[in-house]
């Protein structure tokens, strides 16, 4: 580091000239004079990296403000700092070393032996010298020394010679005698060649500096030439010769202002000293007090003390191995745990320059001024933990959890399936017209009637209650009250009977009148479905005017109503079984009705359209409450058997749970359907469990368990998709329904399976 | 240096303490410790037990291995290293007789689903029932079929009777359960709620034989989907839908009128029959269950005591005498069928769920824990099963997985915490549908494969019809060497 700045440094002031001369050439110099060394200065930046711009900028500002500082720059000074940078220019031009390879395959710089001039600059190897001060030598005349040299040794009187020797000194006077002898070393003083050359010269009045120029050539700044023809011939007008009035006011305005202090003339010289010191290095955090902790207060961030592994040769454990090395260099500099590796070099003179240098310092600029301070909050928290707390799907069994028993037999979808209260039959209607029954137990069809010609089956539904076994069917406009041929006698006589009661009551009901008078359209027909379909055990077939959708049985089984979506004024119509009677209880409804419910306990009635469930108090004959889902278009609804919940499938692929205490809107939302849900149904038989079907060709079983506390919310956990119907032209699972005692669930597809699962 | 050492002493001999809990296959008091050679696999370990120095048998008998209740599969040496011990201990080996691997022999078909099979034969129950006992070679099997049909075939495949149409005094429906009751007798039940009696004589040259119904029994409401005879006391015992028990009598004239609501009116029946068929109601009609009854059974030790088991989760048993119920197990499942297993010490139930196991009851009064064992293995509902007629421990079981499964309750293990716990077995054979062998994929939902029913016979092996229209046997034949 230390080589790497002082190699800097001599780099930068090589360089300084031709920045310099590039700024001043346009002033006053003539370009001749530094093209040259401009053009080395090109050479010498070309090897040197681009990161030594900024420090050239720094000390080239510092150069031009010491030459503002002078006022005009006179041109003897400016001529001479060209002519001294010019000479270190030269002293640099030859480097005083060689460049050679090192043992590590670095580069290494070998200087040239210092030669040590001594007889010029090293005075204390010279001669012992008298250090007896400024005293005679005559005091020494009685003493065989003249003195002492500097390290206290007696410095012995120089031999006379004989008179003889004086006598010959005297005729062969060697050059450069004086006769003198030195009062310091007490030899004869001879002058050397160079002061003999000067003494020549001043005796023959010539300057005494040899190669002095008296009579140098001008160089003419200025012209001297006086000009014959000036521009103006005007006399000099008198104002040149009086003292300027608005020049007094002006100094003496300054002058008091001087006395009164508002302009000190001088700036105090502490005050530029300090000026001075306070370089451009400011500590943000100088008068940092520590605060509480606050998002607009970030406290200075401490700096770790440096480890070993900073250090320039740390110990061998702290040396990275090659793997580390390599994933190191492998990750993404913004992700390593280190911004440095540690590096082991046996001398610190070995040790490269900070190669990081301009980087971390741009880097710290840039963070100053573009990133905010802002704390990064790192979210230490699990994801695991922020999902509620639900129950392990293994411990709400039982559940349905793989498919059991396969019914094939259907061509074409299966509309809709339904389970009788029983468990023991399996109720399926579809596209081929044939309303077909099942052993839920081992998946052989028991029954088979063809009840629509061409229409398909679209709902089938068992009627509640043991006391008869009665289904019901729609195709097309006509629904179908059958019984089927399975039961014992006696249960099939209650079932007749039932189904059969109405007839008396409905011919002598009197026909509803109109307001002219006339006979009213009844809104249905009861009637026999001619014998072929009555030896199958289909007894009745209600006529209404529009293809009916949906059945839905009200619990005690005397009333069923059906729903048929197309209808303007009779899409809801509620059927009287023992009466064989048939009301539309809606004259308007706001929307196109898509299915109903009763609800299990309470008289009341839910109406679902596209987007609302309304539900009706069918005693007082009033609108209750008004759910809104939130669905675009609600495909089915069902509600708990406890009659305070309600889940809600829709053809935009949500799955609703209402909590009808809580509000109009969903207590929760599921949405993991990929296609439309086309059924939702809950376990009626105890099961905390509730199913939805979906397009996507699979059922999600949910445990959604109500629980009679207030102040609890039901608990609905997603424990099982159960997958296997084939999509059939984006169809999947048409219908599902739940087996009245276990949690068997019954799927229908549209790819002509019913499957059960358990 | 060392290998060959180690390798010398692995290959060395390890003690052996032979005990069986079989009596008459016991080994005299001194020679049961025995220094094995420890690279003996069972077939090895059989015929050292069988040698002359040991049992000193006249035919080999196939013995398989237990050591801590896993048959042993591998050498000795093996089961050593994977359970970590050293060839100094002594092992303890309990030797029983080898199950034999059912092999495939023959699949009789049929027109239509087969719900039930039984067999008859000189060791089979309803074989010791009869005057004359069974000829050896002369076993029937007998098939009810869900077109309403049952027949009764011979070993080699031959029909030799089916059973009258509706026309004739037949089934209306889908019969659901036959049985032999003698080897002149034969009971089936249908889906039209009826219990049917049948007399049943086989013609000189055996080739040939009439049956004849002799009684019709009404009571129930719903489907009967399991009876069970006895023979000496001329008792029928029927599980229905209609969550009933009903007892019957084979004797048109010990039984009850039939009661007139039940009988089929004259308007449903769709062929009139030409022949007029005695018809009975129950001795006893016990409406016990809360949903429906799946199988019932006597206690074949004592035939005044019954167990039946239903899809309300539970196994009851039954006092006939008195027609009460005695005691109640609840279990967590609905249960398909039901079967004792008479051989084992305590009476022991194994029953079948929907949930794709065999659980294991003890049905005494006095036994504290409900589920003794569960067998694991099955991949659907587990509908019929049979015990093993050679061994005390062994049973066969019928799923709608399309598979037969073979089961030992000597070997167990403890179960995992998902299975919860308990002692759990695992199926020692499998027997697939041979129809079903060239297709590549496992139907769904036991499409085509489900099996009804299973039954074990010592001498004809085990038979299984199913949903595939066949009835197929297996037998154990020849000993595999493992």
């Amino acid at each position: 580091m230390a080589f790497g700045t002082e190699s800097r440094k001599r780099k930068a002031i090589t360089r300084d000239v031709p920045e310099t001369s590039d700024v001043e050439s346009d002033a006053e110099f003539g370009d001749g004079i530094l093209e040259g060394i401009l053009s080395q200065s090109e050479d010498d930046s070309a090897d040197d990296s681009v990161e030594d711009e900024s420090d050239e900028e720094g000390d080239d500002e510092d150069d031009l403000e010491a030459l503002d500082s002078d006022e005009i720059p006179s041109e003897d000074e400016a001529d001479g700092v060209v002519e001294k940078r010019g000479s270190l220019q030269e002293d640099d031009h030859k480097p005083n070393y060689t460049v050679t390879t090192d043992a590590n395959g670095g580069e290494r710089y070998v200087y040239d032996e210092i030669n040590p001039v001594y007889d010029s600059d090293d005075s204390d190897a010279a001669a012992a010298t008298n250090t007896i001060g400024n005293i005679p030598l005559t005091f020494y005349d009685s003493y065989p020394h003249i003195g002492y040299d500097i390290n206290g040794k007696k410095i012995m009187r120089p031999a006379k010679g004989e008179a003889l020797d004086a006598l010959l000194d005297s005729i062969e006077v060697p050059k450069g005698w004086t006769g003198l002898t030195d009062p310091a070393t007490g030899k004869p003083l001879n002058l050397s060649q160079e002061e003999l050359e000067i003494l020549r010269r001043i005796q023959t009045n010539e300057m005494p500096e040899e190669g002095y120029d008296p009579y140098p050539a001008t160089v003419e700044y200025f012209t001297g030439i006086e000009e014959k023809m000036p521009l103006s011939s005007a006399p000099e007008p008198k104002r040149r010769f009086l003292p300027s009035k608005h020049e007094a006011k002006r100094v003496m305005k300054i002058v008091r202002a001087i006395r009164e202090g508002r302009i000190l003339p001088y700036r105090p010289p502490e005050e530029r000293e300090q000026e001075e010191d306070e370089d451009v290095h400011y500590d943000l955090w100088q008068d940092e007090q520590p605060r509480a902790d606050h998002v607009m207060n970030i406290p200075a961030p401490k700096m770790a003390p440096p480890g070993y592994d900073m250090s320039y040769n740390p110990p061998p454990e702290y040396l990275p191995t090659k793997a580390e090395k390599q994933a190191w260099d492998s990750t993404d500099p913004e992700e390593r745990e280190k911004e440095y590796l540690p590096t082991g070099f046996d001398a610190l003179r070995k040790v490269p320059a900070y190669d990081t240098f301009i980087k971390e310092r741009f880097e710290r600029s840039l963070d100053l001024y573009l990133a905010p301070r802002v704390r990064k909050n790192r979210l230490n928290i699990d994801p695991a933990s922020l999902l509620p707390k639900l129950p392990r799907p293994e411990e709400l069994k039982p559940f349905p959890t793989v498919c059991s028993i396969l019914f094939r037999g259907h061509e074409g979808r299966i509309r809709s399936a339904a389970i009788d209260p029983s468990g023991l039959w399996l109720a399926t209607g579809g596209d081929d017209g044939t309303v077909r029954l099942w052993d839920t137990s081992n998946g052989r069809q028991i029954w088979s009637v063809k009840i629509g010609d061409e229409e398909a089956v679209n709902v089938v539904r068992w009627r509640p209650g043991r006391d008869a076994v009665i289904l019901s069917a729609a195709a097309g406009e006509d629904i179908f009250l059958i019984t089927p041929p399975v039961v014992d006698p006696e249960t099939e006589t209650a079932s007749v009977a039932l189904l059969d009661t109405g007839f008396g009551y409905a011919t002598n009901a009197t026909p509803a009148l109109t307001a002219h008078g006339q006979r009213k359209e009844p809104v249905a027909k009861w009637t026999r479905p001619g014998s072929r379909l009555q030896d199958e055990g289909v007894l009745i077939r209600i006529t209404v005017r529009t293809t009916v959708k949906v059945i839905s049985w009200h619990r005690r089984g005397d009333f069923f109503s059906t729903v048929s979506p197309t209808a303007q004024k009779s899409a809801v119509a509620i059927h009287t079984l023992s009466k064989h009677l048939t009301q539309i209880p809606f004259r308007r409804l706001p929307g196109i009705a898509q299915t109903v419910q009763f609800h299990p306990s309470r008289p009341l009635f839910f109406v679902a359209t596209q987007r609302t469930i309304r539900s009706y108090d069918l005693q007082k004959q009033e609108l209750v409450k008004i759910i809104q889902p939130g669905a675009r278009w609600i495909s089915s609804f069902d509600i708990h058997p406890g009659g305070d919940n309600l889940i809600v499938g829709s053809y935009d692929r949500r799955l609703l749970w209402h909590d009808l205490d809580l509000s109009t809107r969903p207590y929760k939302t599921m949405r993991f359907h990929s296609k439309a849900i086309r059924a939702v149904k809950y376990h009626k038989g105890g099961f905390p469990l509730f199913a939805d079907a979906s397009d996507d060709g699979s059922l999600q079983i949910f445990h959604g368990k109500v629980v009679s506390d207030m102040m609890e919310n039901a608990t609905i956990v997603p424990v099982k998709v159960l997958k296997g119907h084939k999509v059939k032209s984006a169809l999947g699972v048409m219908d599902i329904d739940w087996h009245p005692r276990e949690p068997w669930c019954l799927s229908a597809g549209a790819d002509g399976t019913g499957r059960l699962w358990m | 240096m060392d290998t060959p050492m180690v390798d010398a002493g692995r290959q060395g001999q390890v003690l052996v303490y032979f005990h069986t809990e079989s009596p008459d296959i016991e080994l005299p008091e001194g020679k049961r410790q025995l220094l094995v050679p420890t690279d003996v696999r069972r077939y090895g370990l059989s015929q050292i037990l069988n040698s002359e120095s040991m049992l000193d048998t006249t035919s080999p008998i196939p013995f398989d291995f237990l050591i801590n209740g896993t048959f042993l599969r591998t050498t000795l040496d093996e089961y050593l290293t994977a359970n970590g011990l050293s060839s100094e201990t002594t092992v303890n080996l309990q030797y029983v007789r080898s199950l034999i691997p059912p092999l495939y022999e023959a699949s009789f078909e049929h027109d239509d689903w087969v719900s039930s099979v039984d067999i008859l034969s000189s060791t089979s129950v309803a074989g010791t029932w009869g005057k004359n006992s069974v000829a050896q070679g002369q076993e029937r099997i007998l098939s009810g079929s869900f077109d309403g049909l049952f027949r009764v075939w011979n070993k080699s495949g031959q029909a030799i009777v089916t059973s009258a149409s509706a026309s004739a005094g037949g089934h209306t429906s889908s019969i659901k359960a036959a049985k032999f009751i003698s080897p002149t007798q034969i009971a089936s039940s249908d889906m039209d709620r009826v219990v049917r009696v049948w007399n049943y004589r086989e013609a000189e040259d055996q080739l040939s034989a009439k049956v004849k119904p002799t009684l019709e029994l009404y009571g129930h409401k719903r489907s009967v989907d399991c009876i069970a005879v006895h023979g000496p006391s001329n008792r029928i015992l029927s599980a229905s839908a209609d969550c009933s028990i009903g007892l019957w009598s084979t004797e048109a004239s010990s039984a009850p009128a039939a009661p007139p609501s039940l009988l089929p009116s004259a308007k449903r029946r769709k062929v009139t029959t030409s022949v007029t068929i005695p018809q009975r109601g129950a001795l006893s009609m016990m409406s016990m269950h809360t949903a429906p009854a799946t199988a019932v059974i006597f206690n074949p030790l004592d035939p005044t005591v019954a167990y039946s088991a239903s899809q309300d989760h539970t196994v009851r048993t039954i006092d006939l005498v008195t027609s009460t119920l005695v005691d109640t197990r609840t279990t967590s499942h609905p249960l398909f069928c039901l079967s004792a297993l008479p051989g084992i010490s305590s009476q022991l139930l194994a029953a079948g769920t929907s949930a794709r196991h065999i659980t294991l009851l003890d049905p005494r009064v006095s036994a504290t824990s409900n589920q003794v064992m569960t067998l694991r293995g099955h991949t659907n509902l587990v509908c019929s099963i049979a015990p093993d007629p050679n061994s005390n421990y062994g049973l066969v079981s019928a799923s709608y997985d399309g598979t037969c499964r073979v089961w030992d309750l000597r070997s167990s293990r403890q179960g995992t915490r998902e299975e919860g716990g308990g002692s759990v077995g695992e199926a020692v054979y499998v027997i697939d549908r041979e129809s079903q062998k060239d297709a590549s994929k496992k139907p769904v939902g036991g499409e085509g494969v489900k099996v009804f029913g299973v039954a074990w016979d010592k001498e004809v092996g085990i038979v299984s019809g199913g949903e595939d229209k066949m009835l197929q046997i297996n037998t154990g034949r020849g000993i595999t060497k493992a």
